[in-house]
């Protein structure tokens, strides 16, 4: 049970290494050649690392939550998400750099960057405390700061437990969990603001931050999945996590693409019901051109199809089929944060350049190598907890 | 087991523990046993594979009352708001799909709710009052610690010698029969009298409204919510003293211009030429204007004028049945007097008002106004008719009356 990554943890990490790096290099030179001063780079990099970044926060929450209400049935596969939540700090030193060039006064990525734009108009002037770069970076650091710490104490404390004599760290672990969790949604929340919301500085959606959380959750249970999948693959986990706990992670992924969908069309109802210039113009922008046939592709790709798809008991229990939605949920993820984000490089059209799959690799390849030096000689199951034995027996109904 | 008894209804075999009883649903189930059932305190992982039980169908139920719920939502809404009655609401669309969602959700949710929860009921053949092995003391440890498998005796393998060895074969417990009592299955009759009786009484509204869909009254409508009855607002006479001048009703502010309208046809606006009325309506007087006189005149002028212009409106009758004494009547159009009176002047009192008759400049416009006129003087000659008035074709078909 007490199976490790072991030798393949350097393998796994250099190969992740490689992708990444050429990721890298490839970015900077097509995002260069392009000519338009890093600024389709600047959104490609935002959404890359948002991707990432959201995959952990989805892993916070669901090892808080399992603490919170004290689950037995996760625990073979909670090592795998604290894991994932832990791996937030590579996620801030990819995304710093998008601050560094903020505060040196570019404003490619986020408009309100230029300091003239904001004191010519008079809703952002209103605005113009908040949207100050060095508060940003300050409240950036904040947001960071609670992720890592958050994520490293979850790891920290479950790790102590695999050698406790007692159940004292899990007891600790589920004390803390409510002003863990309530850290946790307040962060993600103004993050979502922060750093999403104010690339259209004067447009303000209250649900916002919920429907960044609904995506975060849908692409945590995605990848989880094919990681189990992955390890299960490798002769690992092959004991401990059965069709069981895969049929509890679809529940999961098929509950929250439900709540993408009631909360996104939430949003969506309102600013139409109430159609509100200074509201109606940012889905305006995403029913323009070819956005509009994007909104289309989200609303039956990322709600209506998995939705149908994933009702089934039988589909969650047939991993090969479990997988497949996994898969098209991460795709669904990334196509999301493009529609969210890039209609400010590209008002015209839903157009894909290379450099969004460069910084997608680049991103995603330093991402992985971290996941897997943290991952190291950690064992894969909480090998001691309290719980294990009913995780180990659990079987849904 | 006296013989008093009625006829066998199952063999019931105890069990001390799960994996006795689950070997035991094994084993029955392999024999080709169907009518069997296996009776524990808590539910058994896996039980459902034991005893050869297939897949339940309610997943399919909830999904086919889910979709109803669906059709049904979304289908009402276009019928009631986007056909029946077609009513704009905020400039959307007559059936905007955004704004039907949230009604179409909440009933797919309760719809599929129902099925789940009733559908669950008959699946299981609830509610089952009685069962023949309640009879079994031992039985009622079910409910306990006792594990209990029961063969009945409806099963087409049955077989009372060779299921009995079965079931002694599996458990070390005495298998012991059970039979049918003289208890009945059936609701007791006061349970089914009231139940139709609260069925017959939930029929009364339904039958309520469709009486009162089909039948005239001259009474007025029920008001259960008051609250347009007694709206806090001024009368247009009324003082406020929110304004300086203390009026309720304002006064167009100065320099107000009629919007879109700069015409200065003293004829058209006043219907006076210098002092004197003027006697030719100053519009051209078409059979649209005429129909368009007339319906107008049924909205404004009928309440109190008649229909034929007599002066015998709904006011004027409401008023001489209360023998109101301070009410002025309405004068007959067809008074010689009214008669005489030029296209001009009926214009002013229209626009301006005369002693009670109050003043419509405000409620209606200048082209309505004259077509009023034009319809008035079309009633005054029918009314007021000679031979030489009937064309000359039809003339013949009058002396045949």
């Amino acid at each position: 049970m007490s199976e490790t990554l072991g030798t393949r943890s350097r393998r796994w990490s250099t190969l992740a290494l490689v992708v990444g790096l050429a990721g890298l290099v490839l970015a900077l030179v097509l995002g260069s050649a392009r000519g338009d001063a890093f600024k389709r780079f600047e959104h490609s990099w935002l959404v890359s690392c948002l991707y990432f970044l959201s995959i952990s926060l989805g892993g916070l929450f669901f090892v808080i939550i399992q603490h919170l209400v004290r689950a037995g049935w996760s625990v073979v596969v909670r090592r795998v998400a604290e894991l994932v939540a832990a791996n937030t700090p590579v996620t801030a030193l990819l995304f710093a750099p998008l601050v560094v060039l903020l505060l040196r006064g570019d404003s490619g990525l986020w408009p309100w960057g230029d300091v003239a734009k904001v004191h010519a108009s008079p809703l952002l002037e209103g605005k113009a405390a908040f949207l100050d770069a060095r508060f940003f970076a300050l409240r950036c650091v904040v947001y960071f700061g609670i992720w890592i710490f958050l994520g490293r104490w979850l790891l920290r404390r479950s790790l102590e437990q695999d050698g406790a004599q007692d159940a004292a760290p899990t007891l600790a672990l589920e004390r803390r969990a409510a002003p863990a969790m309530v850290a946790f949604a307040l962060s993600i929340n103004f993050a979502a603001f922060d750093i999403l919301m104010t690339l259209n500085p004067t447009w303000a959606s209250t649900i916002f931050g919920v429907c960044f959380f609904a995506g975060s959750m849908i692409s945590f249970f995605a990848l989880t999945v094919l990681l189990l999948r992955f390890l299960q693959r490798n002769a690992l986990l092959g004991k401990a996590v059965r069709v069981e706990h895969y049929h509890d992670l679809g529940k999961f992924l098929f509950a929250f693409v439900f709540f993408w969908g009631y909360v996104s069309f939430s949003q969506f109802m309102l600013i139409w019901y109430a159609d509100l210039p200074e509201e109606t113009f940012w889905y305006r922008d995403r029913f323009h051109g070819t956005w509009l046939a994007v909104s289309w592709v989200l609303l039956l790709g990322h709600f209506v199809i998995p939705f149908a798809g994933l009702v089934s008991r039988h589909a969650k229990r047939r991993l090969w089929l479990l997988t497949f939605w996994a898969v098209w949920m991460l795709c669904m993820h990334a196509l999301e944060l493009f529609w969210l984000v890039m209609p400010g490089a590209e008002k015209d059209g839903a157009l894909v350049s290379p450099v969004d799959f460069a910084c997608f690799a680049a991103v995603g390849g330093i991402w992985f190598f971290a996941l897997a030096r943290l991952a190291g000689d950690k064992p894969l199951v909480p090998v001691n907890d309290p719980r294990l034995p009913e995780s180990l027996a659990f079987e849904n109904f | 087991m006296s013989e008093a008894q009625g006829a066998l209804h199952s063999l019931v075999a105890e069990f001390d523990d799960v994996d006795g009883v689950s070997a035991a649903a094994r084993a029955v189930r392999d024999a080709g046993y169907k009518a069997f059932d296996v009776y524990s305190p808590f539910p058994i992982h896996g039980i459902e594979r034991s005893m050869g039980l297939r897949a339940t169908r309610l997943p399919w139920l909830v999904l086919a009352c889910g979709l109803t719920g669906t059709v049904l939502a979304l289908f009402f809404q276009w019928w009631t708001n986007g056909h029946d009655y077609a009513f704009k609401i905020s400039g959307k669309p007559l059936f905007g799909v955004p704004a039907n969602i949230p009604i179409t959700f909440e009933f797919t949710v309760l719809l599929a709710a129902f099925g789940a929860f009733f559908g669950m009921f008959v699946l299981n053949r609830l509610p089952e009052h009685h069962n023949p092995l309640f009879e079994n003391e031992r039985f009622r440890r079910a409910t306990d610690d006792g594990f209990f498998l029961a063969i009945e005796a409806r099963d087409a393998q049955f077989h009372e010698r060779a299921t009995r060895e079965l079931l002694q074969s599996l458990t070390k417990h005495t298998v012991v029969a059970c039979h049918e009592s003289g208890e009945s299955r059936a609701l007791p009759v006061w349970v089914r009298a009231s139940m139709a009786g609260a069925g017959a009484l939930a029929l009364v509204p339904l039958a309520a409204i469709v009486a009162a869909r089909y039948r005239d009254s001259t009474q007025a409508p029920f008001h259960l919510i008051k609250d347009m009855d007694s709206q806090t607002r001024y009368r247009a006479q009324a003082a406020n003293p929110f304004f300086a001048d203390g009026r309720a009703q304002r006064p167009d502010v100065a320099g107000t211009v009629e919007f879109d309208r700069f015409r200065t046809d003293p004829a058209l606006l006043t219907g006076r030429a210098g002092e004197a009325f003027v006697d030719q309506i100053p519009l051209s007087v078409t059979a649209e204007l005429m129909q368009r006189g007339r319906t107008r005149f049924a909205v404004y002028c009928t309440p109190c004028h008649g229909g034929a212009g007599y002066g015998d409106g709904l006011v004027a009758q409401r008023a001489a049945t209360l023998q109101e004494q301070a009410f002025v009547p309405p004068a007959s159009l067809h008074d010689p007097l009214v008669r005489a009176r030029p296209a001009g002047q009926i214009f002013d009192t229209i626009r301006n008002g005369v002693r009670s008759m109050p003043a419509y400049g405000r409620q209606m416009s200048i082209e309505d106004s004259w077509a009023i006129v034009a319809f008035v003087r079309a009633l005054q000659r029918s009314q007021n008719a000679s031979v030489e008035d009937v064309p000359d074709a039809e003339r013949g078909r009058l002396g045949t009356r």
